[in-house]
């Protein structure tokens, strides 16, 4: 059961535990899924120091990493927040593509101004932007009590129909074999921190994002409000929260983290709206917000470690040929893992 | 009528589990699952479409096995074991394509399922034609779904597991055993939703692509739900499902005027537009979603 | 298969050694129990005391860590219920273990043999059912939906349900509860004439009063212990209150014995709480609550008595600002409630002990600290504008958990990890942390013991010495007339009648309870 993040002090062997049984989880799932690939006649070592190495080996692997790491860490959030209202936010995806196209609008639309107005206004319209598009299942939810896993799920096709639309027929780009809009303006891309390899400094804003976050939920009333409907609706209500109110808010503000990635990955780095800039970041946010269970302080290191793996993994199936979703499926089980070490310390 | 199958079949297996208190979201990942290993089930056997059936339902049983045991018997949260167990599916229906066809410029393809024509009936002029012409999984779902309204409401397991789902502990304190009870739900329906995922390689595409279920999974909750959770509910509501992705299809194909995203985005928007004025009214398993743990003092 | 109570000598029932424990907290300790054939028998405890826990295992509810049970004199395993029907043993529950969405013959049917096949026959079964319901004095409609029926016959049906499976030992867990006391009367008649019939009946209350009214025995339970069994001639109000309460209360000065609370004069401050015309519509259309005026004053308690379901929940939720009225108005001193939030009518002064303390009032998975603040979170000295004051916050745990004995290793640990009178403390030290002008408690003792019962009835009872009104919402009749200046029936979500504490009389309000008089 995944653990709502709770009271900013926690006995330390708790810690210890915890870290024991994720390292076990991962240490299991590598030696499960090596074992199958060994059979299969694959080169385990060398597609396991492929995977795990390749983000540390070159300068270029790890501006890749971080590039990664960024839209994870926010769409994680995205489906931590509500989750710790114990609302399921499953429409990162939708809301990271309403965002990309806020931001990609300001950009193409308003090519004028200047970088220092034309910046933050991409980066607000992509939060106005996820958050529109995770306010309409949020309604759904307090005017008619529509379970929010499944609406939030459905904005995400309709998300797809929007972006197709608009980078075929509103902003097409016609040279680009795939839509493709045409790309935003100059003043609208982020500054780099890093120029070769390229990397943007949208990872300054998601760092300082996941830390607001933190503090949002662990050290103010309106988190612990959150929290306490997360953790029992009826007694939080009876007491004086106004749960379908913070439940709206939850989502909505999920979906205004997810717009922020979608915006960061517009302006930092495809410098156009592009079909399946969405990427497979939504399940590998979902994941991480389940092993990190919740915790926001965990959420972090766990989205860095995934980012990891996926840059790792896409060098494996370049160099060794064996599949990406390999790795999917260590993942799938590190997350089970993890769960069940739960299940045992119950005990 | 092809495009009701999928949705009859996955809302039911949905119901099915849904009637003893687990509620399942890995549809999407079951069915994805189901797609890759029906295909290739079919496809390395060199067109024998029923072996691949077979080994989608096989693969059905194990998720719902799964779901069932983790939940049931660790009592872990149905929501995040259902989110896992979608996660693994996605996975496992990518990867085992992968291994076993490789990287390839031309899809490989099996056949697709054939239409049977029922003697006499498919004679009638018109609706013959649409309505008795089918292939035998269209049949097969319309007698499913009959077969699974009796068993529910007429016969003495169906009283089982309805009260398995409303109230566990009456029916564990009148000697229904509920952990069986509920691993029988779960696998049977993780087999009618694998089921519902092979039917696409099969009478749809003919080959395997990562995007096949397209929502589906998640639109056969939907239908779950406002089929009130009883199997012929669902078949009328599947029904209307169908018949809002072919009119998608249809005028995506003719044109008419408008773009045609709008038109891919209907059977979402439709769904939820739906949903609106009749969820809140809408009769669910009173202890749908939550495990039953006897000896805890503090049902939560 | 021997079934219990045949001819034969052995004893139809008999449990030796019997040990349970929850995690830390041993529920039951080398317990033992002995049922003779056709009689009555009383299981008398308070709250905790163990007595449920020893029934649930011989139903096979819970499974024991140590000790037997002997059937019919040959060694019983019971693993579940269905080992236990099988052995010829019936249970009815305290919550009525019902489908409400099903009909009387649907639920006596559930689980049996002949409900197996494939196609359910009813015709057959509802044609027993009324044989049964005849042939005991239960009558009730076979066809009729639960959800439909009233507390007196749902508790009819839960015993046609053991009758149906032809127990021959049927256990009661507190099964006068919710009934009024005409209800009650008709019960026993009904198990009279089973203990006619060969079957023998334990019956589990913690009311002297009942046990000595109905019981051919009755055995005491203490700590998770049995610590006395009589035979119901021989045992005496002073007997049976000296093992239930053990030596190390004070029988004579324990308020729960005594009748001093009857001699002080009804206080007659001012209107602290007043409520007129409030009227509250069920989701479904119907009235819950209607046209409901009372005052609670200063320095009183207003009791509210009532069978469960007659609009009490209706009532605290429409005044704690969470259901939106129909109709009505609410005062708190003068300064109008009417349609406030939750938020503002804790903030104008209203302390609150929920009804169902698991469901209403707890946050399973915080730790204790953060429970205790639910609702006080925006105040000073926790909430200081947008911030929450965690050391504040823990300071004041650490004394509330001191002040108020709650047994925990700390305001850091788990909530989940509390026992229910430990929670119940939680709810009490929560609702008495701040002045409050109002107090409004629903059932503030419902499952505890009677340590932790008279604790909580001190408590009350200081807060009225300080001036505040209480609105005592209770299902326990006795724990009204002992605490209540007035006490308010309501029936079928109207007040029916009030009476004044001179005019208390247990008969007059079962009457009002069940609607066949009206009060003045």
């Amino acid at each position: 059961m995944a653990e709502r993040a709770l009271g900013p002090a926690r006995p330390r062997r708790a810690g210890v535990d915890a870290a024991l049984s994720y390292a076990v989880s991962v240490a299991v799932a590598f030696a499960a899924v090596g074992v199958f690939l060994a059979a299969m006649g694959f080169d385990v070592p060398r597609a396991y120091g492929t995977i795990l190495f390749t983000s540390f080996r070159t300068a270029n692997g790890f501006a890749q990493t971080l590039l990664k790491f960024v839209p994870l860490l926010l769409l994680t959030l995205a489906f931590v927040v509500p989750l710790a209202a114990w609302k399921f936010n499953i429409g990162g995806e939708g809301q990271l593509i309403a965002g990309a196209i806020g931001a990609g609008a300001a950009g193409i639309v308003l090519p004028g101004l200047p970088a220092i107005a034309l910046i933050p206004l991409g980066m607000l319209a992509g939060i106005a932007g996820g958050a529109l598009w995770a306010a309409l299942p949020a309604w759904l939810l307090y005017r008619f009590g529509i379970n929010e896993i499944l609406t939030t799920v459905l904005m995400n096709f309709v998300s797809f129909g929007a972006l197709d639309y608009v980078t075929t027929e509103v902003w097409p780009d016609p040279a680009a074999g795939h839509p493709t809009s045409v790309p935003i303006a100059v003043g609208a891309r982020l500054p780099l921190l890093l120029a070769s390899p390229p990397l943007h400094a949208g990872l300054v804003v998601a760092l300082a994002v996941a830390a607001a976050t933190h503090v949002y939920v662990n050290r103010t009333t309106g988190g612990y409000e959150l929290r306490a409907v997360g953790a029992n609706p009826r007694a939080a209500l009876l007491h004086g929260i106004a749960v379908r109110r913070l439940s709206l808010l939850a989502l909505v503000l999920g979906g205004a983290l997810a717009g922020l990635a979608g915006a960061l990955e517009v302006a930092g780095v495809h410098h156009r709206l592009i079909e399946g800039v969405q990427s497979n970041y939504l399940l590998l946010s979902i994941l991480i917000g389940l092993i990190a269970k919740g915790n926001l302080i965990a959420v972090p290191p766990v989205a860095f470690a995934i980012a990891v793996l996926d840059v790792g993994a896409r060098a494996m199936q370049r160099t060794m040929q064996i599949p990406v979703e390999v790795v999917f499926v260590v993942e799938g089980l590190i997350l089970i893992f993890v769960l069940l070490s739960d299940v045992v310390r119950r005990r | 009528m092809l495009t009701l199958v999928p949705y009859v079949l996955a809302s039911q297996g949905t119901m099915l589990a849904g009637r003893a208190g687990i509620f399942n979201v890995s549809q999407e990942g079951i069915m994805l699952a189901g797609a890759s290993v029906g295909f290739l089930g079919a496809y390395l056997s060199g067109g024998n479409l029923l072996q691949g059936l077979v080994l989608a339902t096989v693969t059905g049983a194990l998720f719902g096995l799964a779901l069932a045991y983790f939940t049931t018997t660790l009592k872990m949260d149905q929501f995040v074991v259902g989110l896992a167990l979608f996660f693994i599916g996605l996975a496992i229906s990518t990867l085992l394509y992968r291994l076993a066809v490789g990287v390839t410029l031309t899809p490989p393809l099996i056949p697709t399922l054939r239409e049977i024509a029922l003697p006499g009936l498919s004679h009638i002029p018109v609706v013959g034609e649409i309505v008795f012409r089918q292939n035998v999984l269209v049949y097969g779902a319309i007698v499913l779904s009959l077969i699974l309204y009796l068993f529910l409401y007429t016969s003495g397991p169906g009283l089982a597991l309805r009260a398995v789902g409303e109230h566990p502990m009456a029916a564990d304190s009148l000697g229904v055993n509920v952990p069986v009870v509920r691993y029988v739900a779960t696998v049977v329906g993780g087999m009618l939703i694998g089921l519902a995922g092979a039917y696409l390689p099969m009478v749809y595409t003919a080959t395997f692509t990562d995007g096949i279920v397209r929502g589906r999974g998640w639109l056969s909750i939907a239908l779950t739900f406002f089929g009130g959770w009883s199997p012929h509910l669902i078949f009328f509501g599947a029904l209307f499902f169908a018949a809002v992705e072919v009119l998608a299809f249809r005028v995506q194909v003719t044109g008419i005027g408008v773009p045609y995203q709008v038109i891919l985005m209907l059977p979402y928007l439709a769904t939820m537009a739906v949903m609106m004025p009749t969820f809140r009214r809408l009769q669910i398993p009173a202890f749908l979603g939550k495990n039953y743990d006897r000896e805890r003092r503090m049902l939560l | 298969m021997l079934r219990a109570g045949q001819p034969g000598g052995a004893p139809p029932l008999e449990m030796r050694g019997v040990r349970k424990a929850f995690g830390p907290v041993v529920a039951l300790d080398a317990a033992d129990f002995h049922l003779r054939e056709r009689e009555i028998h009383g299981l008398l405890g308070g709250n905790g005391a163990g007595k449920t826990t020893l029934m649930n295992i011989l139903y096979g509810l819970y499974r024991p860590d140590a000790g037997e049970v002997l059937v019919g004199g040959r060694p019983a395993q019971i693993r579940s219920p269905r080992d236990a029907l099988g052995h010829g043993i019936g249970m009815v529950h305290q919550h009525f273990l019902q489908i409400e969405s099903f009909t009387v013959a649907h639920n006596v049917v559930l689980g049996t043999p002949s409900s197996r096949g494939l196609r359910l026959d009813l015709s057959g079964a509802e044609e027993r059912i009324r044989t049964l319901a005849a042939r005991f004095g239960l009558d009730v409609d076979p066809r009729a939906l639960v959800a439909e029926l009233p507390i007196g016959a749902r508790q009819r049906v839960e015993i046609l349900k053991a009758l149906y499976r032809d127990a021959r030992i049927l256990i009661l867990d507190e099964p006068t509860t919710n009934l009024t006391p005409q209800e009650v009367d008709a019960l026993f008649g009904s198990l009279r004439a089973m203990v006619d019939e060969g079957i023998s009946v334990v019956f589990i209350t913690h009311k002297i009063r009942e046990a000595l009214n109905v019981c051919d025995r009755v055995s005491v339970m203490r700590a998770g212990r049995r610590v006395l069994s009589v035979e119901g001639r021989e045992a005496s109000d002073e007997v049976l209150v000296r093992a239930l309460v053990g030596e190390d209360v004070d029988v004579r000065r324990s308020l729960l014995f005594s009748d001093e609370r009857a001699a002080r004069p009804t206080p007659a401050g001012r209107p602290a709480l007043r409520v007129e015309g409030l009227s509250v519509t069920s989701p479904q259309g119907a009235p819950a609550l209607r046209d409901c005026s009372l005052v609670v004053r200063e320095g009183e308690v207003l009791g509210i008595a009532g069978v469960a379901g007659n609009g009490q929940r209706e009532l605290v939720e429409a005044l704690m600002g969470v259901r939106a009225a129909a109709g009505g108005r609410v005062w708190l001193d003068g300064t109008e409630l009417t349609g406030a939030e939750a938020a503002r009518v804790l903030a104008a002064g209203v302390a609150y002990i929920p009804e169902d303390r698991l469901q209403d009032g707890f946050l399973p998975k915080a730790d204790v600290a953060q429970n205790l603040i639910l609702g006080f979170h925006r105040r000073p000295p926790y909430g200081r504008g947008p911030w929450l004051d965690w050391p504040a916050v823990y300071d004041a745990a650490r004394r509330l958990i001191a002040e108020y004995r709650i047994r925990t290793p700390g305001p850091h640990e788990a909530a989940v990890n509390l026992s229910g009178g430990n929670i119940q403390r939680v709810m009490l030290a929560r609702a008495f942390s701040h002045p409050c002008r109002v107090l409004i408690a629903h059932n503030p003792t419902r499952g505890l013991d009677v340590p932790s019962t008279e604790f909580v009835y001190t408590k009350l009872l200081e807060l009225r010495e300080a001036g505040a009104g209480i609105l005592l919402i209770s299902e326990d009749l006795d724990e009204l007339l002992l605490l209540s200046d007035r006490i308010a029936v309501v029936y079928r979500g109207q007040i029916v009648g009030t009476l004044p504490r001179p005019a208390f009389d247990r008969y007059a309000l079962g009457r009002l309870m069940s609607g066949v008089a009206d009060g003045g």
